[in-house]
């Protein structure tokens, strides 16, 4: 008996949905069940492509392999590239599925098939994984907006993030970890004022809901709404209360620090935190690139995941970390490694994921996925199992039509759940 | 000067190789390159012949250097392996003379030693004829270069942030460093070093750092770059450059025994120049763009030979590219016989 759900289930879900005539995320016990659970996020997106070869699926010594070798993890029989002793010391609180083959090899396009799932065709843009999550799960007990992304350079709001869900379940970014602009109440303006000021405004937004689009006026509303919790919790972005051991541990450097804030962000309970390393993309000296790289994010996860532990969050956070692709076995002439979505590598950890969990294998030269390929669209129905929401019973609803929350012909990897 | 080499013999090789180097009599020619072997090849004046090569190597074979006068090789490899050869013959070797990526190969103009540096820091200094380690030196940094001054008294390293520290042959002690920060940039998260070759010209007198002058990570796009350091003063006397930045890395450089420089190049794929240029000239007078991605050059000891290396066109693409039968597509790089 194959042991995975199968298209033809999720058909009949979606009969029993519209025969129910209601999402069951209109219930509002399931809803406010999932959110008391206050599960938590931690997406880790490394743009461009982390070579798979240099990391999770080293194949030492082989006519791809690459230079570097390949050592023991804390899970007999699975190793990682050299370049990951920290990890390799925590592999078993991974899951690291190997057998990843995507369908696009272009950035203009892979971008938005990966962070979206790739779904069918339906004729609107589907949500990112932290725009779903920010719409199924609510902003959780804090209050504190819920799909936040910490990246190096500008910040601001990024509506596209949320597709057909609409602007409110947008990103907001914060650009270099920083707090927006002016987010606290200038000193020349007293709370008295400030409560005023607020009265008149909400009496305005209702005259200009009185001629909008619903969504459109939430979306007005939430960023307001998103200032008056971000004024109250400014702390979470102060990176001086950190001690130095903490910054030595996560590393000094970019991602180190935003991995930090992102620590900070997680404990003052934000429902889903994505953290951005730009530069995963060596078409040329992709050795020399690795070399230097994978180690600074080898210290900054690592210790992400000790400190998550430690506090106890990791039984509550979903942690993903992926690419756009994986990057070719074959080297090109600049010594680089152009864009693989054939056979690359996704690891996860936390909530909801079996721990020292190796999933499907590459062939000996990593040229192909040997085992059961997964696209995309299997991630995300693993990540939404993983999070307690059974992507055959939940759906969107698409200003009324209803639309699957993943990949409708695609099926959750059941050995990677825990 | 007016010189214009001809391309006499094309030989194919099916792997990817980064280093090569004639032996001191010129009979034979070694290469490394991305494959666990050190590749020996015969060479009869006309062509190249594939001999027996050494195996037993891990990773990448990274490093080829010939004893000056004797019939010995010493190889390295990206798992740290240091090993002396003549011919078929293993002479001494140590499995992890560096933990992990041995990048250089330097030895002494008297031949009696030879200085090691790898991506583990330490730049190390050997007796040639018997492998024992002689002294070391923590460097601190991924080490990419090191070279024996003419004299062979001084030895002079290279380090991933762009620094040539001097010191003594017994790497005792640290004498000055000469500023080559030039040579590398932090992108991002991402450390770019632009040093690949240190060599000595002019009897000394002047030090030349070549590589390239990063501009960007991930995707390299840089110029080509000799930097001319004025070795008693250590001041920055010339820089060279040569090309768009589509051209990246200088990966090899010689000195003709007529005073030229010999450079070959490998950018963004496709690209790739052999350089032939005056120390003191800003231009060269020679540039062959007809190879792509060069990686080696090896001169002949006559002096009428050199083998470049390069890559096959169409080296890169994203996704899966399939041969004639369906079998995933590997690249290679053909040697180029020329004679002078």
């Amino acid at each position: 008996m194959n042991p995975l759900c199968t298209p033809g289930d999720h058909h009949l879900s979606r009969r029993a949905f519209l025969g129910g005539g209601l999402s069951l995320l209109a219930s509002p016990v399931l809803a406010e069940a999932m959110r008391q659970k206050d599960k938590q996020v931690l997406f880790v997106w490394l743009d461009g492509g982390l070579s798979q070869l240099e990391s999770w699926d080293p194949k030492p010594n082989t006519e791809f392999g690459g230079p570097f070798r390949s050592i023991k993890t804390s899970v007999p029989g699975v190793q990682f590239c050299e370049l990951m002793p920290k990890l390799a010391k925590q592999m078993h609180k991974l899951c690291v599925v190997r057998s990843m083959c995507t369908k696009d090899n272009a950035h203009s396009s892979g971008v938005d098939r990966i962070q979206r799932g790739d779904p069918k065709n339906r004729g609107v843009p589907y949500p990112h994984f932290g725009a779903g999550v920010a719409k199924l799960l609510g902003p959780g007990a804090s209050g504190l907006p819920p799909y936040v992304w910490i990246k190096p350079g500008s910040g601001g709001f990024r509506a596209e993030d949320a597709g057909f869900l609409g602007p409110k379940y947008g990103s907001l970014a914060f650009g270099d970890g920083k707090p927006p602009e002016n987010l606290l109440r200038h000193p020349d303006i007293s709370a008295e004022q400030d409560a005023a000021r607020n009265e008149l405004r909400q009496m305005l937004d209702q005259r200009f809901a009185a001629k909008r689009e619903k969504r459109v006026v939430e979306a007005n509303a939430s960023v307001f709404d998103m200032a008056e919790k971000l004024m109250a919790r400014a702390d979470i972005f102060d990176t001086s209360r950190l001690p130095e051991r903490d910054r030595d541990r996560y590393g000094r450097h970019d991602l180190g620090l935003h991995m930090l804030v992102a620590r900070q962000m997680l404990e003052a309970g934000v429902r889903f935190v994505k953290v951005t390393s730009y530069g995963w993309d060596t078409h040329g000296d992709n050795f020399n690139a690795h070399a230097t790289m994978v180690p600074k994010f080898d210290q900054a996860f690592s210790a992400m995941l000790e400190d998550l532990e430690a506090s106890g969050l990791l039984k509550t956070t979903l942690v993903i970390c992926l690419s756009e692709f994986g990057r070719t076995p074959r080297i090109n002439g600049h010594v680089g490694r152009d864009h693989w979505p054939e056979a690359w590598s996704i690891a996860m950890a936390g909530h909801g994921v079996r721990h020292g969990t190796l999933v499907g294998e590459t062939n000996d030269k990593g040229t192909a996925v040997k085992s059961q390929p997964y696209d995309i669209g299997s991630m995300f129905h693993t990540w939404y199992r993983a999070l307690g929401i059974d992507p055959l019973k939940t759906e969107f609803d698409n200003a009324g039509q209803p639309l699957p929350i993943a990949h409708d012909e695609m099926i959750p990897i059941k050995e990677a759940l825990a | 000067m007016k010189l214009d080499p001809t391309q006499i013999a094309e030989i194919n090789s099916e792997h990817q190789i980064s280093a090569a180097r004639f032996s001191s009599d010129g009979s034979v020619l070694v290469t490394s390159g991305y494959e666990p072997l050190v590749r020996c090849w015969l060479f009869d004046g006309k062509t190249l012949t594939p001999l027996p090569s050494l195996e037993g190597f891990h990773g990448y074979s990274t490093a080829i250097a010939f004893h000056p006068k004797l019939p010995h090789l010493f190889c390295a490899d990206s798992w740290g392996q240091l090993r002396c050869s003549e011919g078929e013959k293993t002479l001494w070797q140590h499995e992890a003379a560096h933990d992990g990526w041995l990048r250089q190969i330097a030895v002494s103009p008297d031949g009696r030693c030879i200085a090691t540096c790898g991506k583990d820091q330490f730049v190390r200094v050997w007796d040639a004829a018997t492998g024992q380690k002689l002294s070391e030196h923590a460097a601190g940094e991924d080490v990419y270069a090191v070279t024996f001054s003419p004299e062979g008294q001084q030895l002079v390293f290279g380090d991933m942030l762009g620094r040539l520290v001097v010191m003594d042959r017994d790497l005792k002690k640290a004498q000055r460093t000469l500023d080559a920060a030039v040579l590398y940039k932090l992108d991002r998260i991402q450390d770019l070093c632009g040093l690949r070759m240190l060599l000595f010209i002019e009897g000394g007198k002047t030090l030349l750092a070549a590589g390239t002058t990063p501009q960007n990570g991930a995707t390299p796009q840089s110029i080509p770059t000799i930097l001319h350091f004025d070795f008693a003063s250590g001041r920055l006397t010339q820089t060279f450059t040569h090309g768009a930045s589509k051209e990246g890395f200088i990966h090899d450089l010689v000195q003709h025994p007529q005073g030229f420089l010999m450079a070959v190049t490998s950018g963004t794929p496709g690209s790739g120049m052999l350089l032939l240029t005056n120390p003191a000239d800003k231009e060269p007078f020679h540039v062959n763009t007809k190879m792509a991605n060069c990686h080696a050059l090896a001169l002949h000891p006559d002096g009428a030979h050199f083998v470049v290396t390069s890559t096959n066109r169409d080296s890169n693409g994203n996704g899966r590219s399939l041969g004639k039968n369906g079998e995933y597509k590997t690249n290679r790089s053909p040697l180029h016989l020329f004679e002078v």
